[in-house]
């Protein structure tokens, strides 16, 4: 049997080195580039975004200023149909109420909900007591506007 | 509803007037030359309205604001209608929010219009932002005058005797 065992042996001539030497990778910078080149990007990009905020900032002024244009055009014209409305929403209510005794418009039996202000003060009713009169989807859908605008 | 028959409301007739039947996109074309051509009727209207905060009190000059607009929609329609309806299609439809910046050029058309025939100079774009003031005859609204309880609890006369306290200062240790 021992003829038959043949040990592994190197390669005539030996084994090749052991390749252990570090390559470093190429290098395209250097530090001080490096630091300086991120700085000057970074300038760079913060006057673009200096110019781009600044016409963001001019168009949201030209909006603001046509909306503060045309202000008192809609004012007026919200005033004299609010105050149409409230005219309406008394008389409804005068209409509603007429067949209970002791019922005055605008007060539980006769007595104010504000007492403390003068008789003529025009006191703003809220969302629900303008639209007590009308349908429950009209008041629906200006309580969303308002809320959620 | 806290409105009463003491609150005094005007009349359907007294409200009815002749308003702006004008789309969205047709006001915001004319913001600019309304806002210059109104401008007294509109520093008028919104002053009165800050001060009293109270729209019964200011029809009259909301319906001057009204009327100045209509007219001067009507110049529009007289000189511009050409530029001004291509102006609002513009911005009706290139973009998705009335955008003015898609329209400079159908804008300065539109302007130039104006410049020529009414002698109406596009502000620039910040103008309506700007604080101004404002000369006008209103008189200055009186201010509130302090409240008067009819139930208050008399005070001290100012000639009441001033006895030392009896058991001298709470914060004794101090003084």
């Amino acid at each position: 049997m021992a003829e038959c065992l043949r040990q592994d042996m190197p390669p005539s001539g030996g084994y090749k080195p052991i390749y252990y030497k570090r390559i470093p990778a190429k290098t395209y910078f250097n530090g001080p580039a490096l630091i300086l080149g991120y700085f000057g990007i970074t300038a760079g990009s913060c006057y673009l975004y200096y110019l781009n905020y600044a016409s963001i900032q001019r168009e949201e002024l030209e909006r603001r200023s046509a909306q503060f244009a045309l202000y008192p055009l809609l004012l007026a014209e919200r005033d004299r149909e609010y105050m149409k409305q409230l005219r309406r929403n008394r008389d409804a209510e005068e209409d509603l109420m007429k067949n209970v005794k002791g019922w005055e418009v605008g007060t539980y039996y006769g007595k104010p909900i504000y007492r403390t202000v003068p008789k003529d003060t025009l006191i703003e009713p809220s969302y629900g007591e303008y639209y007590v009169h009308a349908d429950y989807k009209d008041f629906a859908k200006r309580r969303h506007l308002a809320y959620w605008s | 509803m806290g409105i009463t028959k003491d609150t005094v409301l005007p009349t359907e007739e007294e409200l009815t007037v002749q308003e702006i039947n004008l789309s969205g996109p047709a006001l915001r074309a004319g913001a600019f030359h309304l806002g210059i051509d109104c401008e007294f009727e509109n520093n008028e209207f919104i002053l009165c309205r800050n001060e009293l905060n109270d729209p019964r009190k200011c029809i009259q000059e909301g319906k001057a604001v009204t009327e100045c607009a209509l007219n001067f929609f009507r110049k529009v329609k007289k000189s511009c209608a050409g530029e001004y309806s291509q102006y609002v299609n513009c911005l009706d439809k290139s973009s998705t929010n009335q955008d003015f910046t898609v329209c400079r050029k159908t804008q300065a058309v539109f302007d130039k219009c104006m410049l020529d025939n009414y002698n109406i100079e596009r502000p620039y774009y910040g103008y309506f932002t700007e604080t101004k003031v404002h000369k006008t005859c209103r008189p200055k609204p009186e201010p509130e005058p302090p409240t008067v309880y009819e139930d208050a609890t008399p005070g001290l006369p100012p000639d009441a005797e001033k006895l030392p306290a009896k058991y001298g200062s709470r914060f004794h240790w101090m003084w």
